[in-house]
């Protein structure tokens, strides 16, 4: 699997012409292929920092504070050479707020120019005209917005207080310097399923590509996940909106757990995790994806000896993730092929178990579960918290402690700005 | 079916080819697609494409035929509606 | 990266039928095709669950 080039006559392990009939099953589902995992992510996130200027209260990564243990520029480009030779074809870099690292502008020009293509996702607070206009003319580099309200109102609430007019002006400037379809990323909840036309005509005013993902109980989401999530009814709206919608939504494949509702969304329809994608973070620990970050999915370290690649070859972890997953408790249902058991992230940080029904299971299996569980024994917390405060409660907005923490720009200055 | 077996076609140079064990993925990094080539001999013969003055001699040189080269016809043509082969003007 | 972009909305997940010369659109759904006999199969690069 180390093809260097990118045409024909790359040596692979097999050797030269492979006879056509050692093919073992040509053709199948999918599915099949992948659940034993690859020799290389196709494509894997990749959080830059802990460091994030808001403080969102869904934050899957519980970002806020900079980990001092970050990996330095030097071993970013390391990794980016590794994945070079691993022919992984797009990453997306996030965080945390990925534009606060000094060095960012340069890691994506380092990744670009060796043959990774990057997405990053923001929410917008460094995109100035200059920036935007960089984006514009950087064919392999996409731009992903969050906004999680079509309005002020529903998005601040879950964002912090100007979060909404900092994304919009990020997508202003990117629509004024020609940016092509920058991406406009929403973590769809309680709150904003019913903005779901309004945040398309936001998308669409500014020639912007709608991505609708799933709010997952993972990092600080976990304190928030039984107020915020859809409920039953939501669930099916939204999976009718997307089917009405197609192809020209992402979704990054979220909501693979509704295809038990009847037609599959577009996708792979797989959980990825540890089989064509994974999560490095900031300090260089890999987990098998980002809406995982627990020890119990982490799967080594790229500071180790064998660097990037040796995890995603070796680690026990992945293994035990490629090795065939029977459907459990699922097993006999009639719609755990196109389910697949739902989200492994979901369940354990809702506390269920991995070989049962997702927690938003189409058939309202886990809804039942879930409501059976012993709420005496509290669901797995991650062992680290990088967030600067815990955030007030959603509601009204808290009071802010100073009138400047209304920006939030001010307040990360605040807190940063001394060595800046 | 027409896709035709009797141009030259080559790999877009968007596209980055890497063989795995079912056949290959294939990323084309302007339209930001990506394609699954479920079998080693669609991938062999699309490596071969630019080599030769024909798809079918391609075929030819890597040992696809009859009913596999109609599947991989099929899929060349899919390949081909999404431009991540090119059909090459004649030498 | 070599080659300059073709610009077609490349972003957007479709797919352009008439940029290879002489080759027709092949559309699956013209056919009574079996899942298991089309050797190819395209997704969106942000098709694949576990990335945010």
């Amino acid at each position: 699997m180390s093809a260097l080039a990118s045409t024909g006559g790359g040596a692979d392990a097999a050797g030269a012409a492979p006879a056509a009939a050692a093919d073992a099953a040509p053709g199948g589902r999918l599915v099949d292929q992948f659940e034993r995992g690859l020799d290389a992510p196709i494509c894997l996130t990749w959080e830059l920092t802990y460091a994030c200027n808001l403080a969102c209260v869904h934050c899957l990564s519980s970002s806020g504070r900079r980990d001092p243990r970050e990996l330095s520029t030097a071993e970013c480009k390391a990794v980016i050479d590794e994945l070079e030779r691993m022919q992984v074809f797009y990453v997306n870099v996030g965080g945390g707020e990925p534009t606060v690292r000094r060095d960012f502008w340069e890691l994506v020009d380092y990744a670009v120019a060796h043959r990774v293509g990057v997405k990053f996702s923001t929410n917008g607070s460094r995109i100035d005209d200059e920036r935007a206009r960089w984006i514009a003319a950087s064919d392999y580099v996409d731009v992903q917005i969050s906004l999680d309200g079509a309005t002020a109102e529903v998005n601040d609430r879950v964002r912090g207080p100007g979060s909404y007019a900092t994304a919009m002006r990020a997508l202003g400037r990117l629509a004024a310097a020609g940016a092509s379809a920058p991406k406009l990323s929403v973590v769809v909840t309680r709150e904003n399923v019913g903005q779901l036309d309004g945040f398309k005509a936001i998308a669409d005013a500014h020639g912007a590509q709608l991505r609708l993902t799933r709010l997952r109980p993972s990092g600080r989401g976990a304190d928030v996940w039984d107020e915020l999530h859809p409920t039953a009814a939501q669930q099916r709206q939204l999976y009718e909106w997307l089917l009405a919608h197609g192809e020209q939504v992402l979704t990054g494949d979220s909501f693979f757990h509704l295809a038990a509702y009847g037609r599959s969304l577009p996708g792979l329809n797989l959980c990825g995790a540890g089989r064509v994608v994974c999560l490095i973070d900031p300090v260089g620990d890999v987990y098998a994806c980002p809406f995982a970050i627990h020890d119990q999915f982490l799967a080594g370290n790229v500071r180790d000896r064998g660097g990037f690649a040796g995890v995603w070859r070796e680690s026990e972890l992945f293994a035990r993730l490629r090795a065939p997953q029977g459907g459990g408790a699922c097993g006999s249902c009639g719609f755990y092929d196109s389910c697949r058991g739902g989200c492994m992230a979901a369940k354990f940080f809702t506390g269920l178990p991995l070989d049962g029904p997702d927690p938003e299971c189409a058939l309202g299996h886990g809804e039942t579960l879930l409501a059976r569980r012993d709420r005496s024994t509290p669901p797995p917390r991650p062992s680290a918290d990088h967030s600067r405060r815990r955030p007030a409660r959603r509601g009204p907005a808290a009071p802010p402690e100073r009138a400047c923490d209304e920006d939030p720009i001010a307040a990360f200055l605040r807190r940063e700005g001394v060595r800046r | 079916m027409t896709f035709d077996l009797d141009r030259r076609w080559r790999l877009s140079e968007q596209v980055a080819l890497r063989p795995e064990p079912f056949g290959a993925l294939a990323y084309d990094f302007g339209t930001r697609r990506l394609s699954f080539l479920k079998s080693r001999a669609l991938l062999a013969l699309v490596e071969a494409l630019g080599a030769h003055p024909s798809a079918r001699e391609a075929a030819r040189a890597v040992g696809v035929a009859g009913g596999e080269l109609d599947r991989c016809r099929q899929a060349l043509a899919v390949l081909a509606a999404t431009g991540m082969i090119r059909a090459q003007a004649a030498p | 990266m070599a080659e300059p972009t073709i610009d077609t909305g490349c972003a957007l997940a479709c797919a352009e039928p008439d940029r290879a010369a002489e080759a027709t659109a092949h559309s699956p759904a013209a056919e009574p095709l079996v899942e298991d006999e089309l050797l190819v199969e395209d997704v969106s690069i942000d098709g694949m669950c576990g990335v945010y």
